[in-house]
């Protein structure tokens, strides 16, 4: 059985994709399954200057990096490999938020930098005929396994529920909040985090934007070992269309009130709630965890 | 045996088909709780006032109701529960008042004097409801303490304020700053106020207070 | 005659610029072309916004340059308090990456250029214990931020611990069962560096093809090598052959601009310098790099014994450090001074994998006024003249061959995305 052949073009990028994806624990069964016609860093038997200036075989392109009419690669502008690849290939998947949103380098220098079909959460029409071949997945950087069931799934012909921005809700329906070891201190809204300590939810003071970012570090954990804020720091939104919002270590107030609250969770709703659970103390979300004991 | 067992069977289906109660019947019903409910606790509030928390009875309250003692703790088990039930409900009325005005389309400075305004027609004109707050809930915490929590049962009330500060803030009127802070300002200043009124020793009549005091409020509270 | 090499797979691509006369390269200039401008994404952020923008610099190299913005946001307080547990943390995940570029470098770098199969899976295999090592301890890998100002985020218990030391030891074990099949440790103390030549591994099967098709004196430079970020196992300094200097001040680094290159070139005291492992050995006096240095110089066969040779250095380094950790310490301790109020200026040097990393910033009143990144392939790769030419440009100049010239460039271990940054 041929394998699919992938063209992976790097526009704009740190790299950080294409190490990530690396890290894809079974890389030979997909190695087995892939072929790369092209990857900045897997061999192949084309070079970079070949994938641009001819027309080779692709099944899926992948694009990492935010995408500039002035950026070049092999002297060419990186738009119009992307227009041709993207007209040869039958699925194009856009790997991390700055393909997908424009991400960390949107603010590269470059003018009219965006992700392929959007600027943030706002539409970008250059590729638009091509969004309907288009599954963005976005991360800073894609969460390897995330990328390769979505490749999986294009090459058995799998449905993916996209949501809005095209990316499968099978991975992006979830929030980061979702499975962070932290919850109970989220749900008593026990605010009181110190940095280096197990204890704590992130969210009230040190800018943790889990409970309002889309993602599944916390459900299928990065590296099968961790996640950032089961580690102790807060999350600052790479997967989201906002990225990256400085100002990461804190959270933005308004007299006490955090500016941007769960995802779906309207104000009132969230101030009840807060108000409610703010009246009681509990001894054990208040203390140091091995100091607890039942029996006090 | 049987026979009886058979009609019992059957009978209290029929019945049940045949005086089924309607939808509108069902409603009716709730609502009906619902305003005697209301009832005892306005009623509750005005003998508060009247005579004092500790001095009225739940017999004192019956009474005047005109219903039974028993009937009266199937709607509330004790003193104590109707005086919570009583500030969850004077402050989700002023709170579905302020979420009134948040939810217009007015600066803060207009929705600050909005505040003020209902806060002062209701301390005229139902003035047992604010007396409440002063006099029994702020001062015999013992009675609150197990069930209302913190904030728990002024939440309704709380929660608009919060929102006004938080649009406050984010449209650049006021000042960011502890919320507690501002809060303790806005209603200190207004219940003090009301206090004073209550104790006949402000000269002019309340609603007389109404401009100065919204603009000293949106004075201190502003950018 | 002239020729323009295009190379690429080095984190992004370059230009080669040659110039043959008689046959032999007799100048070359180097240039790489895409910018990011970090540096100017970072102007008007908060200070503890470096932390997340400047990882995004390299996908290989991210975590080398979270700790070297965190050493120089910290120097900007006078008499902030780290404790030792998150010096040591922070050292053990530094290290680990330096490994996992190492393995990477070899199996997808090197083999290709030696005429084999580049071999991914045996790149990944131990880079991916390396990932789950650092995640372990740093939440994710790469791109994480899990030091700030003050210490780390993580609070590890004795099963971080234990799943380190597993980690270490299979990576070693990796290491002994391919690519040198020798007791590691022995093989380092070894002041004998031929007895490295006659074991079986990948890395003695391309030094033997090395030998072979007599390339041994390939790649010299200046022998003149310096080391900036000291640590508990890397010292700092310079040495010209072998001779040894220990004040060195980032103060006295130059970077400047070259037509041409979007890369800026660095000087130290207007000198260029090589960074590196070798640099790194020299300093250290590694005895095994040393007798490599005493029979083939500073010649590309050397870097590649030196950067091969630093992964059984680290691993039982890093390992050394794991057992050694007090976690009893605090992980973090609140600096008396808010750093986003703050005022100052502060330099961090850190040993990526590839050399001295360099980090300089302004803050001024909570806010950055100026950052700069002087990356160690800057070092290497600078542009010099032809009457002063730049450490690679010096291995490069004189050989007959483009092909053997982008070995000796590429044994520099490249990294295009970090150098134009």
């Amino acid at each position: 059985m041929s394998k699919v052949k992938l063209i992976w073009l790097s526009s704009i990028s740190c790299n950080g994709n294409a190490h990530s994806f690396l890290n894809y624990p079974q890389l030979e069964e997909f190695l087995d399954n892939f072929e790369f016609v092209y990857h900045p860093i897997i061999e192949s038997d084309y070079s970079l200057c070949d994938v641009v200036h001819q027309d080779l075989e692709c099944d899926i392109l992948l694009i990492e990096g935010a995408i500039s009419p002035e950026f070049k690669k092999c002297d060419e502008p990186i738009i119009n490999t992307i227009n041709r690849y993207a007209h040869i290939a039958k699925k194009i998947v856009t790997v991390g938020t700055c393909a997908t949103f424009g991400g960390m380098f949107k603010h590269s220098g470059y003018r009219y930098t965006t992700g392929l079909h959007f600027v943030e959460d706002k539409p970008s029409f250059l590729f638009k005929s091509l969004e309907s071949k288009t599954v963005s997945i976005s991360g800073c950087p894609i969460h390897p396994e995330v990328l390769v069931q979505t490749l999986y799934a294009i090459k058995d012909d799998l449905s993916l529920h996209l949501d809005k921005f095209l990316r499968p809700k099978e991975f992006f329906a979830y929030t980061v909040h979702n499975g962070c070891v932290r919850n109970e201190y989220f749900e008593y809204k026990v605010d009181n985090h110190n940095f280096g300590a197990k204890e704590g939810c992130m969210f009230y003071d040190h800018g943790c934007q889990a409970p309002y970012t889309t993602g599944s570090c916390n459900k299928i954990l990065w590296n099968e070992v961790n996640s950032k804020t089961r580690n102790g720091e807060p999350c600052h939104g790479c997967m989201d269309a906002s990225f990256p919002r400085f100002d990461f270590f804190t959270t933005k107030k308004n007299m006490g009130i955090p500016q941007h609250l769960p995802l779906g969770v309207g104000k009132r709703t969230y101030l009840t709630l807060a108000g409610v659970t703010k009246a009681f103390k509990i001894q054990r979300f208040e203390e140091d965890m091995f100091s607890y004991s039942l029996n006090k | 045996m049987i026979i009886i067992l058979k009609n019992y069977i059957y009978k209290p289906i029929c019945d049940k088909i045949s005086s089924k109660p309607t939808k509108r019947n069902f409603v009716d019903k709730l609502d009906k709780k619902a305003l005697r409910r209301e009832s005892i606790i306005q009623t509750a509030l005005q003998l508060f006032s009247n005579n004092g928390f500790h001095k009225t009875t739940i017999p004192d309250i019956a009474n005047s109701l005109g219903m039974s003692v028993g009937n009266l703790y199937n709607y509330f088990k004790s003193k104590d529960v109707l005086a919570k039930e009583i500030i969850k409900y004077t402050s989700n009325i002023l709170g579905e008042e302020i979420k009134a005005i948040n939810l217009q389309n007015i600066s803060t400075k207009e929705k600050i004097k909005a505040i003020v305004t209902i806060y002062f027609r209701m301390a005229k004109e139902k003035p047992e409801m604010i007396e409440y707050f002063l006099r029994v809930y702020l001062s015999h915490r013992e009675v609150f303490k197990d069930g209302c929590e913190g904030m728990t049962c002024v939440s309704g009330f709380m929660t608009e304020i919060m929102i006004l500060f938080d649009e406050g803030v984010q449209n650049k009127e006021l000042r960011d700053q502890d919320f507690f802070s501002a809060f303790g300002l806005f209603m200190g200043y207004l219940g003090g106020m009301v206090f004073l009124n209550g104790e006949d020793i402000l000269p002019k009549d309340l609603q007389e207070y109404i401009d100065d005091i919204s603009n000293n409020i949106y004075k201190a509270l502003s950018v | 005659m002239k020729k323009i090499e295009f190379i690429e797979k080095i984190e992004g691509e370059a230009k080669l610029h040659f110039s043959f006369q008689n046959n032999k390269i007799d100048f070359v200039q180097i240039e790489f072309f895409n910018t990011r401008n970090i540096e100017n994404i970072l102007k008007n952020k908060s200070p503890l916004d470096a932390l997340v923008i400047n990882p995004r610099v390299c996908g290989i190299c991210n975590h080398a340059h979270l700790i070297a913005t965190v050493k120089a946001l910290e120097d900007t307080i006078d008499d902030i308090e780290i404790s030792q547990k998150a010096k040591i943390l922070r050292e053990v995940t530094l290290n680990l990456e330096i490994i996992q570029n190492h393995f990477k470098w070899f199996y997808l770098t090197i083999l290709p250029l030696m005429g084999l199969k580049q071999d991914v899976l045996k790149a990944m295999k131990p880079s991916q214990l390396v990932a789950k090592a650092i995640a372990t301890l740093a939440g994710q890998y790469p791109h994480n931020s899990y030091a700030i100002v003050g210490g780390v985020v993580c609070d590890p218990t004795f099963i971080e611990i234990v799943k380190l030391r597993n980690y270490i030891n299979d990576i070693l074990k990796f290491f002994e069962q391919n690519m040198v099949q020798a007791d590691a440790i022995e093989m380092l103390n070894c002041t004998n560096s031929q007895k490295l030549f006659a074991q079986n591994g990948d890395l003695p099967y391309i030094l033997s093809k090395l030998v072979d098709s007599d390339m041994l004196t390939v790649g010299k430079s200046y022998d003149r090598f310096i080391v900036f970020g000291e640590n508990s196992y890397f010292k700092r300094g310079k040495s010209i052959k072998t001779r040894v200097s220990k004040t060195i001040d980032e103060k006295f680094i130059r970077e400047f601009e070259t037509p041409n290159s979007l890369a800026k070139s660095v000087q130290y005291k207007d000198s260029y310098y090589e960074v590196g492992p070798l640099s790194r050995a020299m300093l250290n006096k590694t005895p095994l790099i040393k007798d490599m240095h005493r029979r083939y110089g500073d010649a590309m066969i050397s870097r590649i014994v030196a950067r091969v040779c630093e992964i059984p250095q680290l691993l039982n380094h890093t390992l050394y450090l794991v057992n050694h950790i007090d976690l009893t310490q605090p992980s973090y301790i609140k600096p008396c001074i808010d750093i986003q109020k703050h005022s100052g200026m502060g330099v961090g040097s850190v040993e990526a994998a590839r050399g001295s990393l360099v980090h300089k910033v302004e803050i001024s009143s909570g806010v950055i006024k100026d950052y700069h990144i002087i990356t160690p392939t800057q070092w290497n790769l600078s542009n010099g003249s032809r009457d002063n030419l730049a450490i690679a440009q010096k291995a490069m100049v004189g050989l007959k061959d483009a092909k053997l010239a982008e070995l000796v460039f590429k044994s520099f271990d490249v990294c295009s995305v970090c150098t134009t940054h």
